[in-house]
């Protein structure tokens, strides 16, 4: 198996779906010569054509809405945000006509929607939120989000494979970071599999993203200095959420961490929480406990950001915690 | 700025403000032969949209409407004139403002009926108001969504891409109103569609007011139209109450648009004869507006036509209202004894499999 990057995992998985399917476009600013932003759509234009890569003017509301009526017409759109923060300008196409046409009319909906998302790169507030709970609160949207190459990929093939819109959060700042070990030929990652990332007895920490790798480096770290072992079980996908995964390691280790990038008030944590505490409370032997950004924008200065995001020490502490309750 | 005072009626000159002279007229005609049962086919879809929604203000006034009713009386030249032109395979998107076009696509009174009743019909099986119809298969009603009516212009440019990368000679028709050209998705939409040359026709239909607030509190241009350059396409501003001039424009519009030219930006004056909603007295319409609008209702000038140039027995027409009158009826019995839906099917549906 070939080692590659998170971005060149999402650039092949593009790239071979559009050579498999002919109905895949891609719609976004800057993506076809320029190769977007981040260069995942690089090469692309010059294999299929401008009319398979459309460079779009700036205009979220406008791509996103055109993207859902070629989606509702056969095609099979796929929309790049130069990042995720610029969703909200599209926020009224995806919430109020792609999630809802399906319910409405019984039209499906085939569009996959890539934001690059999450911080830790001196972004600053508008380019490195972790938006995916305004998405995960309206019915009828899927939404995943990779941590590794790997999924990446086989989720980004599955997501254009999927007849109703889904949106793909790609982590931005693991795109050159993070490599791993994805095999050359077809292969998909169902949407609504949870992966254990890493086994352990003590404690379950469930999240997703980024904050998979932050809770894995937390966890060998509680393992070195002999405190524990925790479980990590990366969700990949909100929505549908596997909640049988998290919920039988909850049942192994009694204690459930829930760690996310996106801010702590009203984020999916919050419901991941409240399922392990119906669900699994009988089996617990601590509070579920939760690690997230502050409730306060993402800040540009390094000391602040760093203030507001999780990070592998905040994770630890908290496991802690839960471990000597 | 006085203040307690009533509100005065416009003085005469104003009147010319309810209507550019050099499109008012008290009577229409054609310009090209239409076939008698072309005439039939406007008449009667612009009559039958009129009966039915008489009706559906009596039955809301009575309680019998479960939500608000909203009613496109005295724009119906609009829709169905221009849907007369499209071919089956092009799609439109209109709320049930434009009911005659529904109608003359081959929508049933009774299926809309029940869908206002909140009956278990296809293809929202009472999941939406009867104001909202989307169904590509049988009728080529786009789906949009109903926050603005600006939105559907960017959904409907995919369309029209769809259309363009297949080389498909298709159009499609995105019906909207002077409200709807405030929000950004109106130029977003069209500035797409420009860029691509996509097979947009954009109708506007300019009543004078969004809800309660008059063009001149909300637009900083005289026309919606003269807004079409922004885009380098052409824009037409027409009467929307003579169904003749509504076909003649818009025959160019499709044809441009059909033949790979891009989008076209057509505003029809007009006047809605009720309020917003059934609930919207319309208290805030001058009473000489109301009155000069009456004298130009669409469907009183299509009448005038038929019964005089067009050579229509006066029996002809009489039978083609009561027809219509007839099958309001009919659509009203058929949708009271249609089921409502099963409160077990509301979680069906919301993904496709």
């Amino acid at each position: 198996m070939a080692v590659i990057s998170y971005l060149e995992a999402i650039s092949q998985a593009l790239r071979e779906e559009m050579r498999r399917d002919p109905s895949v476009i891609l719609l976004g600013e800057d993506i076809a010569r320029f190769g977007g932003a981040f260069k995942v759509t690089r090469g692309l234009v010059e294999e299929f054509g401008p009319e398979r890569v459309i460079d779009t003017p700036i205009s979220e509301s406008g791509f996103v809405g055109a993207a859902c009526g070629a989606a509702i017409e056969g095609l099979r759109p796929v929309v790049e945000f130069q990042f995720a923060d610029f969703i909200a300008c599209a926020f009224d196409q995806i919430v109020n006509f792609a999630a809802k046409a399906c319910y409405r009319w019984g039209t499906p909906v085939p569009v996959v929607f890539r934001a690059p998302s999450g911080g830790g790169f001196r972004g600053g507030p508008f380019h490195s939120q972790s938006p995916e709970a305004w998405f995960t609160h309206v019915p009828g949207l899927k939404v995943v989000q990779p941590a590794t190459p790997f999924d990446a990929k086989g989720l980004l093939k599955a997501a254009i494979r999927d007849d109703n819109p889904v949106l793909f959060f790609e982590h931005k700042h693991l795109y050159r970071r993070i490599r791993g070990e994805v095999p050359e030929q077809d292969f998909v990652v169902p949407l609504g599999s949870a992966q254990v990332k890493r086994p352990g007895a003590d404690v379950t920490i469930v999240t997703w993203g980024a904050m998979v790798h932050q809770s894995l480096a937390a966890a060998e770290q509680l393992s070195r200095e002999g405190r524990g072992e925790c479980e990590v079980v990366d969700l990949r996908s909100l929505a549908p959420l596997d909640r049988d995964t998290f919920l039988a390691s909850v049942r192994r280790t009694g204690r459930a961490l829930v760690v996310h990038e996106a801010h702590l008030t009203g984020g999916f944590g919050g419901e991941v929480a409240a399922i392990i505490a119906h669900e699994a409370f009988d089996a617990l032997d601590a509070p579920v406990a939760r690690v997230a950004s502050l409730d306060v924008p993402v800040p540009f200065s390094p000391p602040l950001e760093d203030a507001v995001l999780p990070s592998a020490a905040r994770i630890r502490a908290a496991a802690v915690e839960l471990l000597e309750y | 700025m006085s203040t307690g005072t009533p509100q005065a009626a416009p003085p005469a000159a104003t009147q010319q403000a309810f209507l550019d002279p050099s499109l008012d007229r008290l009577a229409i005609r054609p310009q090209e032969p239409v076939e008698r049962a072309e005439l039939v086919a406007l008449y009667r879809a612009m009559r039958l949209a009129r009966s039915f929604e008489s009706k559906l203000a009596a039955l809301y006034r009575q309680g019998r409407i479960v939500g608000a009713v909203y009613l496109g009386t005295g724009q119906e030249a609009i829709c169905a004139g221009v849907v007369s032109l499209l071919r089956p395979d092009d799609y439109f998107s209109t709320v049930a403002r434009g009911l005659a076009g529904w109608f003359l696509r081959g929508v049933e009174p009774r299926h809309v009926m029940a869908r206002w009743l909140g009956r278990d019909v296809a293809p929202s099986h009472g999941r939406e108001l009867g104001l909202f119809l989307a169904d590509l298969a049988q009728f080529g009603l786009a789906p949009y969504h109903n926050g603005s009516m600006a939105s559907w212009l960017p959904s409907g440019a995919g369309f029209a891409l769809a259309f363009k990368l297949r080389r498909q000679p298709r159009v499609y028709v995105a019906f909207t109103g002077d409200g709807a050209t405030a929000p950004g998705d109106f130029y977003e939409g069209l500035n797409f569609a420009a860029i691509h040359k996509l097979p947009l026709v954009v109708v506007a239909e300019n009543n004078g007011y969004a809800y309660s607030t008059p063009n001149a509190v909300t637009m900083p241009v005289a026309n919606i139209a003269d807004r079409a350059p922004a885009f380098g396409i052409p824009g037409e501003i027409a009467f929307g109450n003579d169904v003749f001039e509504v076909r003649r424009v818009a025959r160019r519009a499709i044809e441009h648009a059909r033949g790979g030219r891009g989008p076209y930006l057509i505003e029809f004056k007009t006047f809605r004869a009720r309020g917003h909603g059934e609930h919207d007295d319309m208290d805030y319409v001058p009473q000489p507006q109301r009155e000069f609008w009456q004298r130009r209702d669409p469907l009183l000038l299509l009448t005038a036509y038929l019964a005089g140039e067009g050579g229509f027995a006066s029996s002809e027409l009489a039978e083609l209202d009561a027809a219509c009158a007839r099958q309001v009826e009919e659509a009203l019995s058929w949708a009271e004894a249609q089921p409502l839906p099963d409160p077990a099917s509301v979680g069906a549906r919301l993904f496709a499999p």
